[in-house]
């Protein structure tokens, strides 16, 4: 008698607990979001990278200082790998002595005017697409995207190009309200992830 | 009393087997057995109906059948036409296009500011409306087999409900630089929270996610040719 009634128990335990798992895991699968990808030009190799200029990144997001902040990030992060980088005061004076236009989408000819006045082997660009604070269905959680071009000075061709988002929320933000990274914590997490790829 | 209770018990206990390790009656088996499927069949529903990789946006392409796109190894993303109250939506879909043309490795993407400098140099007030010959001659100076162009209809967060999601809704199209003519268009549109994102708080799309989405979706229309 024990023994039926343990039994039908555990077959009703069984059935919950296969269901609550399904509930669970559910949101952890789903929100298939394709796997980043990047592009490298194949005869293109990071150790010939000697000394690049950072440009002004363009930003379309709605902080005012994204561009720069994302960009110092750029430089720091360059610098620790052990690519020689240009400081940003040398390259507006390149910039407004060549009398650029604008500063994030150069010509041709300006990259190669760059490149005689800088010495510089490439010329990493690109955009902020999204910095700041973005309100989820149940939370609020820190919406990092950009775009990084590094275009060879000689030939204005593109070497290598990436384009990196920080995603939402997380599993224990979302439903337990856990504290998430920082937005300058996840600006950096994408600026890292983002350089990754190139070496 | 009590006699008549234990005989019950006694009768089903001898009608009773073991199921999987379980003593049971066939009629309970078969209800527990009709129980757990229901329970699993309900899971699986639910997932599927709110799965994140639902295909709830709506495509529509149109690819030149006559054409062999695999002469075209160089194009020019030209700026996309605005058409939102988003200030820089199309500039974030244009530089989400370059990126995700270059990811493929199928085609080399001219440089955005030689574009500019070839359009500017071109004279052409509007690049949204360039005709057979402009793009022919811009084609000749960027060196490029096609050009890919397009708008940008819908760019932010739309309300369904108690829940904001963002929505998106772009038109890609490519011109071949030799003609001028459009080879391939396609319309990608993508929007709402996903229904386990509205009822159980699973993970749903950010803006960018989502605009990679639009994106990737629309390209890889044209990438099957």
């Amino acid at each position: 008698m024990i023994s039926k009634a343990k039994s039908t128990r555990d077959v009703l335990l069984s059935l919950v607990s296969t269901f609550v798992a399904f509930l669970l895991l559910t949101p952890l699968i789903s929100g298939c979001t394709g796997a980043m990808k990047y592009y490298t030009r194949p005869e293109f190799s990071v150790s010939s990278l000697k000394r690049i200029a950072v440009l002004p990144l363009e930003n379309y997001s709605t902080d005012g200082y994204a561009g720069e902040k994302i960009r110092k990030a750029v430089i720091t992060e360059m610098l620790s790998r052990g690519v020689d980088v240009i400081e940003p005061g040398e390259i507006t004076r390149a910039l407004n002595e060549l009398k650029v236009q604008s500063r994030s989408s150069l010509s041709v000819k300006e990259l190669q005017g760059m490149q005689k006045m800088l010495g510089v082997d490439a010329v990493l660009t690109g955009s902020v697409e999204s910095f700041g604070m973005s309100t989820g269905i149940s939370a609020t959680y820190p919406e990092v995207s950009i775009h990084l071009v590094l275009l060879d000075a000689g030939s204005g061709t593109i070497l290598w190009s990436v384009w990196r988002t920080s995603g939402g929320a997380n599993f224990w933000t979302r439903h337990f309200g856990a504290e998430g990274a920082s937005l300058s914590e996840t600006a950096r997490k994408v600026v890292k992830g983002a350089i990754d790829t190139l070496f | 009393m009590k006699e008549n209770i234990r005989q019950i018990r006694r009768s089903r206990l001898s009608q009773a087997k073991m199921y999987n390790g379980y003593i049971m009656t066939d009629k309970r088996y078969l209800r527990m057995k009709l129980l757990r499927n229901s329970f699993l069949l309900g899971a699986i529903l639910i997932v599927f109906a709110g799965s994140g990789c639902r295909s709830g946006g709506v495509s529509t392409f149109h690819v030149r059948q006559d054409m062999d796109f695999s002469f075209i190894k160089r194009v020019a993303v030209l700026p996309l036409d605005n058409l939102t109250n988003e200030r820089f939506a199309g500039d974030i879909v244009r530089q989400m296009v370059i990126s995700e043309l270059l990811a493929t490795g199928l085609v080399d993407v001219v440089v955005p500011g030689e574009v500019v400098a070839a359009v500017d140099k071109l004279g052409t007030r509007s690049i949204s409306s360039l005709t057979a010959d402009q793009i022919k001659s811009l084609g000749s100076t960027l060196k490029v087999q096609a050009f890919i162009l397009g708008s940008v209809e819908k760019f932010g967060e739309t309300r369904i409900g108690n829940t904001t999601a963002p929505e998106i809704s772009i038109t890609l199209m490519m011109a071949d630089a030799s003609s001028g003519s459009i080879i391939w268009s396609a319309t990608r549109t993508t929007g709402g929270a996903s229904f386990m994102a509205r009822h159980f708080g699973a993970r749903s799309d950010t803006m960018s996610e989502s605009v990679l989405k639009v994106v990737r979706e629309a390209l890889n229309t044209l990438m099957k040719y």
